[in-house]
């Protein structure tokens, strides 16, 4: 019986999404209100730029939806009725659900918009008003100008809130308990040193690897795949020598631009934020690496491939996503540098080039969910600390995920990983992410002077129509701004 | 033992004896001196390491070296070479004695923690024809006491090493047999 009443308690709990009004309202109710994006994020449980993500016209979805759009028709509300103050939830009439059980499946007095179709309905189910037929429901969903839209004024009514949150099938058992990792490190070391910042940071950067791996094992609680961290590993991924390095070339660009554009004043150096700790996302192979051969490449495998690059006829303006390589011929390149490959030679792309020749490829079945969590945890810790200008937390953070990347290859600073693939893959990631941002400039019609290393991009006119400033890790930051030399014009 | 294999690599699988795959990465965890023997470099080095203690020398004697006090002299300073077959003396002494330093510290790191986590790679059927293919999965499998294991490698005993892997590897459960040869395994200590 158990599993029906499972089954009803889902069936009940299955609804339409809430609907949310358009995008460009959704920040003048919020601003309306005096409120800042802070403030709401803090409520809902989402980090501030999300927020920015939905009033710009990004959905979400799920709880969040519904504790989203709760407010937002909570702000109409308030806003049409602003000298009253509004009624408390709990005490809320519309609020069915402090109901008994026995009244609660009654007809409504007066009809309420249908949470399915949002037109008027004179019947309830657990509180919530809808048709009770499919007939007079079904035909007004695909219609939505003719339901009452949810700013108009008069039968704005807030959906009921629910009792307790939806059952959900997966309920992330380590939310809470994984952050408090790196405050609790944050808290020892400053009790330790007496509140000595920089001793205190000192020694949170020494110990940020086996602090980084520990994190890395509560992330993965529960979680599908294993890290497998000693694969037996292709000769092409061995260094050749102590000091030397394998096969693998990873794409790191190194351009700039030889003539400026007529024209150009001033030039923006801007830094990408946490280059490697976004480049943590990126198709990773899971086990160990397999031998093919032949030009057939799987979206469902990663690793590395022998390519023959396509020739790049745009030099001038625009860096070749290989990287200032000068040697012809064919060359080891991870998967997102073939990905990036492969997405130029398409037509969205223009195609800017042909697409690459596999000849050999080392893979194995890819996520790219391994360290998702591990990502999402270190960026709000790096965000929380930006917020409350708590450097120490920032460069225990900046130094766990920088360690990590660096020493998961064949390094003896980190012996629990020995993943030379990995390393490669993120680090070329990092630089195809730097790749994609020029040609955004690019695209936008802006002037890439100069692509370096993992993280710098030199543009020439207003670059703050591509990119916005901040400390976020979809923001940019700005370096530098100089002046060419005369005779570079 | 039911679970043996009697005859490795009959339909065609590949890859070799779990305990030699240990002792690979046992050797690299050991550290030994990176230039080959063959370089005048490597070759110097090693001699330096025989004869700079008592168990040095007694390392030289035991693998079978017996050249005068005077000879020894004349490969240190690089006057003289070793034959090929002083060579191949020279690198089991010095290996002997490397493993024989590094297993206590090595020991150590690998008991430490509540042991050390091993990832078994299983062997390549890749050759096998389907009808005799069989489900095998990467394993792994935690050694909490390495100290019959590095006793056998320092000593250089094959046999007492492979017995003391697969008493280890039993722990698989009753598809143990199934990983007594292997592509791999990985470890670290």
């Amino acid at each position: 019986m158990t599993d029906f009443d499972a089954i009803d308690a889902l069936l009940a709990a299955a609804r339409q999404p809430a609907a949310l009004p358009p995008a460009e309202q959704r920040r003048a109710l919020r601003q309306a209100l005096n409120l800042s994006r802070t403030q709401l994020a803090q409520a809902l449980g989402v980090s501030p730029s999300t927020i920015g993500g939905w009033e710009q016209g990004r959905d979400p979805s799920g709880e969040i939806r519904e504790k989203y759009a709760y407010f937002l028709t909570g702000a109409q509300k308030r806003l049409h009725t602003p000298t009253e103050t509004p009624p408390h939830p709990t005490t809320d009439p519309t609020d069915r659900h402090s109901t008994t059980a026995a009244d609660e499946d009654e007809p409504l007095p007066t009809p309420q918009p249908c949470v399915l179709c949002g037109a008027p309905a004179t019947d309830q189910v657990e509180g919530y008003p809808q048709h009770l037929h499919p007939a007079d429901c079904t035909p007004q969903a695909p219609n939505p100008p003719d339901t009452p839209h949810p700013e108009a004024p008069a039968p704005a009514t807030p959906p009921p809130r629910h009792p307790q949150p939806p059952a959900r099938h997966r309920t992330p058992q380590n939310q809470g308990r994984t952050p408090e990792l790196i405050t609790q490190a944050v808290h020892e070391a400053l009790d330790t040193h007496a509140g000595d910042l920089g001793a205190a940071t000192a020694e949170l950067q020494r110990r940020a690897i086996p602090d980084a791996m520990a994190l890395l094992d509560a992330c993965r609680t529960g979680a599908r795949y294993d890290i497998v961290g000693h694969p037996p590993l292709p000769d092409i991924l061995r260094k050749k020598s102590a000091h030397g390095a394998d096969e693998v070339w990873e794409a790191r660009p190194h351009w700039a631009r030889h003539d400026a554009p007529p024209g150009t004043t001033e030039i923006t150096a801007l830094d990408i934020n946490g280059a490697y700790l976004s480049a943590l996302k990126t198709h990773l192979p899971l086990g160990a690496l397999e031998h093919s051969t032949g030009n057939v490449h799987s979206r469902r495998r990663s690793g590395i491939h022998l390519i023959t690059p396509p020739d790049w006829d745009h030099h001038p303006h625009l860096p070749n996503p290989l990287g200032n390589r000068e040697e012809p011929g064919p060359v080891w390149v991870t998967e997102p540098t073939l990905r990036l490959l492969q997405r130029l030679a398409t037509e969205p792309y223009g195609p800017l080039c042909d697409p690459p020749v596999i000849h050999e490829s080392w893979t194995s079945g890819s996520t790219e969910q391994l360290f998702e969590k591990f990502r999402q945890t270190l960026r709000d810790a790096r965000e929380k600390a930006i917020t409350e200008e708590d450097e120490v937390t920032l460069e225990y953070v900046k130094s766990m995920y920088s360690k990590f990347v660096s020493t998961m290859g064949e390094s003896n600073y980190n012996r629990e990983l020995y993943r030379p693939d990995w390393m490669h893959i993120i680090r070329s990631q990092a630089f195809v992410n730097l790749w994609l941002k020029a040609h955004k400039a690019h695209t936008a019609g802006l002037a890439v002077m100069r692509v370096m290393g993992t993280d710098e991009l030199h543009i020439a006119g207003d670059w703050r129509q591509a990119f916005t400033e901040g400390r976020d890790v979809t923001q940019v930051k700005v370096k530098d701004v100089y002046t060419l030399p005369a005779g570079r014009h | 033992m039911p679970d043996r294999t009697h005859d490795f690599g009959h339909y065609g699988a590949k890859g070799e004896r779990g305990s030699e795959a240990a002792a690979r990465v046992l050797d690299s965890l050991a550290g030994y001196i990176a230039s080959p023997l063959t370089s005048p470099r490597g070759l110097s080095a090693r001699l330096r390491y025989l004869t700079r203690s008592a168990a040095g020398h007694n390392a030289i004697r035991q693998a079978g070296i017996t050249v005068t006090p005077r000879t020894l002299k004349a490969w240190l300073t690089g006057t003289q070479r070793p034959n090929k077959a002083n060579l191949a003396k020279i690198d089991t002494a010095y290996r002997t004695l490397r493993r024989h330093n590094v297993a206590r510290h090595l020991l150590r790191r690998l008991n430490a923690n509540g042991g050390t986590r091993v990832e078994i790679h299983p062997l390549d059927q890749s050759h096998v024809p389907a009808p005799h293919q069989r489900v095998l999965e990467y394993r792994r499998l935690n050694i909490r006491t390495w100290d019959a294991i590095i006793d056998a490698w320092s000593q250089g005993d094959p046999q007492a090493l492979d017995s003391a892997w697969i008493d280890q590897i039993v722990n698989l459960g009753s598809q143990w047999g199934k990983y007594e040869y292997v592509t791999s395994v990985g470890f670290a200590a």
